[in-house]
């Protein structure tokens, strides 16, 4: 598992007290705080998951990362490079992918990635079959003639995934990659964005809302809220490092046994789907007296299983 | 950036922005309709009034003018108006494209496209009323073209510039602004029979000039010392202040979060 690294040289991004106000209206001002002081550094090759709930300022992050919002205060540096005053040598070097992504309407599949092939410079040959390899790889062969307006939404966020690899970027952006897609549809994107790593080592920065996508793809994630950086770490650390607890699910015979909650060491009990799922502080230690107890009672004990928390559940936490 | 990019990205927007036309019915009115109507009704009118040949050329070159200046303008215009009526800006400016690319590669089409307009006017002119626009020659009519296609540059790059300043509000500029400009510089009078505060303002107006040079071609005492070189000298120096305003909106869209604000 990749991790973060101290090394300048190794680091993707490098990110230090940025601040971010949004301030609007003429006679009566608004300011709306969207970061306050993050810093954030990612290794090259990482693939790193931005959490947060709505407004938290993952969008304003991954904005100013990606040179497209200028950050009010805090050195950001991005492959080595500012992200103010060398933000155009920046551009050729990163991409991004955003959940509603959109291009001009009435341009064919085939043609929108060629717009953007040419802007990095691609032309002839080398042009065509950038554009053939990138439809292959997105499956959007049978598309490559149709109007960007008659697409679904999973085909657009495959053009937006197409055109966001035109330049090979060493540096790519996902903001909410899969919201609203078919589930078939989103698994296929997280194993394209998978691939991505594997294959070319792309770092990738990915903003998400879905807790199974970001513990499945991501090596790191960091909880933003309110502007700031709450946590970061590995799924499993971040687990352990707000205390959940591991998970003992039994499958109970009464299914209903309300004192389990009560012997030392459980955190809580709740009844999931005919399961019984007590959160320990140790599951090594609690499973024997557990099943000890169960079995004082006489309960019969069908299934047993022990899990750590699903990050959901770290999110919900770190939310409150 | 290497010479090479530099032209391939001005050469992706023409691209662009042609593929685009040509899938637009509304383009198609913008293109013959509205011209032709034009300079049909104003070529008419003249007869009604029985204006002397001279007169009547001189509102016909008003006419086509306008329908060059327009066209051309409104593509310059698209730069950035496709893009915020598809919102897809930000996709656009996370690109290595700068202000020059996407004015430069929508003014290409738009001169093409006003060429167009021009050829089938000038046609038709000459069919219904007799005006002959090569009468003052072809470095007249070279120096004629380029001031309006330097014009419709000028007030199509100020457009980009309120749009990405203010969002979708300022979208009337792109409609409005031209008219006002052809109105102030003379397009079917001399500018002599302005208020005097409005002529001051016609003169700071590089079309004014190309108009009048163009005109004293077909007998009417030009009303300016130099007006073509005054014309070239005045749409410089709006096109660096255009090019400048246009940077300086990006560069604020950019800070005030407006950017990512027109693309949601």
């Amino acid at each position: 598992m990749t991790r973060m690294v101290s090394s300048l040289s190794m680091l993707a991004i490098d990110a230090h007290d940025v601040e971010k106000t949004f301030r609007s209206g003429w006679l009566r001002r608004r300011e709306t705080v969207a970061l306050r002081g993050v810093s954030l550094t990612v290794a090259r090759g990482a693939i790193v998951g931005v959490l947060g709930p709505n407004g938290a300022g993952k969008t304003t992050l991954l904005s100013i990362l990606a040179t497209l919002l200028t950050p009010d205060r805090g050195r950001v540096t991005v492959l080595g490079l500012d992200v103010v005053r060398e933000a155009s040598a920046l551009r050729r070097r990163l991409n991004m992918v955003s959940g509603r992504p959109s291009f001009l309407w009435s341009l064919r599949v085939g043609e929108i990635v060629a717009f953007y092939g040419r802007l990095y410079g691609l032309s002839g040959r080398a042009l065509r079959r950038r554009v053939d390899s990138l439809i292959e790889l997105t499956e959007l062969e049978p598309y490559r003639r149709v109007p960007y307006s008659e697409l679904s939404t999973g085909l657009k966020q495959r053009v937006a995934l197409a055109k966001s690899l035109v330049n090979e970027p060493e540096l790519l952006f996902l903001d909410e990659p899969t919201l609203g897609l078919d589930p078939d549809v989103a698994v296929r994107v997280r194993a394209h964005i998978a691939r991505l790593r594997r294959e070319q080592g792309i770092t990738i920065v990915l903003t998400t809302h879905y807790m199974r996508e970001a513990d499945e793809l991501c090596d790191e994630i960091a909880f933003i809220k309110a502007g700031r950086i709450l946590a970061r770490g590995t799924s499993g650390e971040l687990k352990r490092q707000i205390r959940l607890g591991e998970v003992i699910a039994l499958k109970l015979d009464p299914a209903r046994v309300p004192w389990l909650a009560e012997i030392p060491g459980v955190l809580r009990c709740v009844e999931v789907d005919g399961w019984v799922e007590c959160t320990v502080d140790e599951a090594e230690k609690r499973l024997p007296e557990l099943l000890r107890a169960l079995h004082a009672e006489g309960v019969v004990i069908r299934n047993v299983q022990v899990r750590e928390p699903e990050l959901e559940e770290v999110f919900v936490e770190l939310a409150k | 950036m290497s010479w090479r990019n530099e032209l391939l990205a001005i050469w992706a927007v023409t691209l662009r922005n042609a593929l685009m036309s040509a899938r637009n019915v509304f383009f198609f009115f913008e293109l013959l309709f509205w011209p032709i109507v034009g300079i049909l009704s104003i070529g008419l009118m003249s007869r009604f009034l029985e204006l002397s040949e001279e007169q009547a050329s001189f509102v016909l070159v008003g006419t086509i003018a306008l329908s060059v200046v327009n066209v051309c303008q409104l593509e310059v215009a698209y730069a950035v108006l496709l893009d915020v009526w598809s919102k897809s800006l930000k996709h656009q400016f996370l690109a290595p494209i700068g202000i020059r690319h996407l004015t430069l590669g929508s003014w290409i089409v738009g001169m093409v496209r006003s060429l167009a307009v021009f050829v089938l006017l000038a046609a038709l002119g000459r069919w219904a009323f007799g005006f002959h626009v090569l009468q003052p020659g072809w470095l007249a009519l070279g120096t004629f073209l380029l001031g309006c296609f330097l014009t419709a540059w000028v007030v199509g790059v100020a457009v980009c510039a309120l749009i990405t300043l203010f969002g979708n509000r300022a979208e009337a500029f792109a409609w409005a602004s031209v008219n006002l400009v052809l109105v102030l510089a003379g397009i079917y009078y001399p500018i002599s029979v302005l208020p005097d505060s409005m002529a001051a303002v016609a003169r700071a107006l590089p079309l004014t000039y190309f108009l009048d040079a163009y005109r004293a071609h077909y007998g009417f005492e030009s009303e300016f010392r130099a007006p073509a070189a005054t014309g070239l000298a005045l749409s410089a120096l709006y096109a660096a202040l255009a090019h400048w305003a246009f940077l300086a909106a990006i560069q604020r869209a950019r800070r005030t979060g407006l950017l990512l604000k027109m693309s949601e």
